[in-house]
């Protein structure tokens, strides 16, 4: 039986999807984060308008599509999610 | 010697609860994970109980000299962590459905019937060791499938909590022996364990977001309830 991701899973997925994709300042195209991140397009959509409207992703406009790349406030996010993470496996649950 | 060992468990109890509890306090306010909430509750639960057992004992140290706690203000203590030792259980309940756990019903209903006759400060405790067994059991199967040293030292912290109650009841059986004083040192044993994971992690790097309430991120009401718990 599959086990369902919580949002806040699927978030830490997509930025960390993000920040491994985003070598150079070009950022990270839709297709290699639903790849990456294991999520639907339909889904993703959603989700990255809101991140970027929170200021976690930064929209890069790319000549043949758009980009996504991680900013600082969603490093800073990722490594407080990573530790937090952590701190709740320690009690066997998830975040 | 009780006493001061008392003493001593009470004030490792407060100090650890609390310290837990401010960071997953501070985990929720930056990732408004519920599970963090409920951890948060948790551990300011148990360190409360155990600040006020301990203030109890510093009241008659200091003021009463009488040499024994006031039992009302024991049984609210621990009736508090009780509340503490609940949402722990709660949030392993949330994660692997309560009824699946045939064992634990097996083993968590009998010493209710053993000590139906006793003050409540002794049924508060039942309630606690039951929680406690839950929430090491779950631990340690989580442990099983992730292989976590964390969850590990968390499981045989919550084990060791829930054997020193466990110690705390045979003393009523043997008041005069020291069952007691070996069920206190089972106690801080166990906070010690519980502790040992979280003083791994990176305290002092984090800090409160700098946003405001109505600013904070919530992904809650990104879609449809698949997903959130």
């Amino acid at each position: 039986m599959g086990i369902y991701r919580k949002q806040i899973e699927i978030v830490g997925d997509i930025l960390y999807a993000a920040e491994e994709l985003t070598i150079d300042q070009e950022g990270a195209s839709i297709t290699k984060l639903i790849q990456k991140a294991n999520i639907s397009h339909t889904r993703i959509s959603k989700i990255l308008s809101n991140l970027v409207s929170q200021g976690l992703l930064e929209q890069v406009d790319s000549k043949r599509a758009c980009k996504y790349k991680i900013s600082m406030s969603g490093k800073d996010f990722l490594r407080e999610y990573k530790t937090f993470s952590e701190f709740t496996d320690n009690f066997g649950l998830t975040i | 010697m009780e006493f001061l060992l008392e003493n001593i468990l009470n004030l490792i109890g407060f100090i650890i609860g609390i310290i837990i509890g401010v960071f997953a306090y501070v985990g929720y306010k930056n990732t408004g994970s519920p599970v963090l909430f409920r951890l948060t509750l948790a551990f300011v639960a148990i360190g409360i109980g155990f600040g006020i057992i301990w203030c109890g004992y510093m009241i008659d140290d200091l003021y009463l000299q009488e040499g024994k706690i006031n039992r009302g203000l024991q049984a609210l203590g621990l009736g508090i962590q009780t509340i503490g030792y609940f949402f722990i259980a709660f949030s392993h309940t949330i994660k692997s459905f309560f009824p699946k756990s045939r064992y634990f019903r097996s083993v968590g209903i009998l010493p209710l019937f053993a000590l139906s006759a006793m003050n409540i400060e002794h049924i508060i405790r039942s309630f606690s060791f039951i929680l406690l067994v839950y929430g090491a059991i779950e631990t340690f199967v989580s442990f099983l499938e992730g292989k976590q040293k964390g969850a590990l030292a968390v499981g045989t912290g919550l084990a060791l909590l829930a054997f020193g109650e466990f110690i705390a009841w045979y003393s009523l059986v043997f008041p005069e022996s020291v069952l007691y004083s070996v069920s206190i040192l089972l106690k801080i044993s166990g906070l010690i364990s519980l502790f040992l994971p979280i003083s791994r992690l990176p305290l002092r790097k984090i800090k409160f977001d700098d946003l405001d309430d109505d600013e904070d991120m919530k992904f809650d009401d990104l879609d449809d309830g698949k997903f959130g718990r």
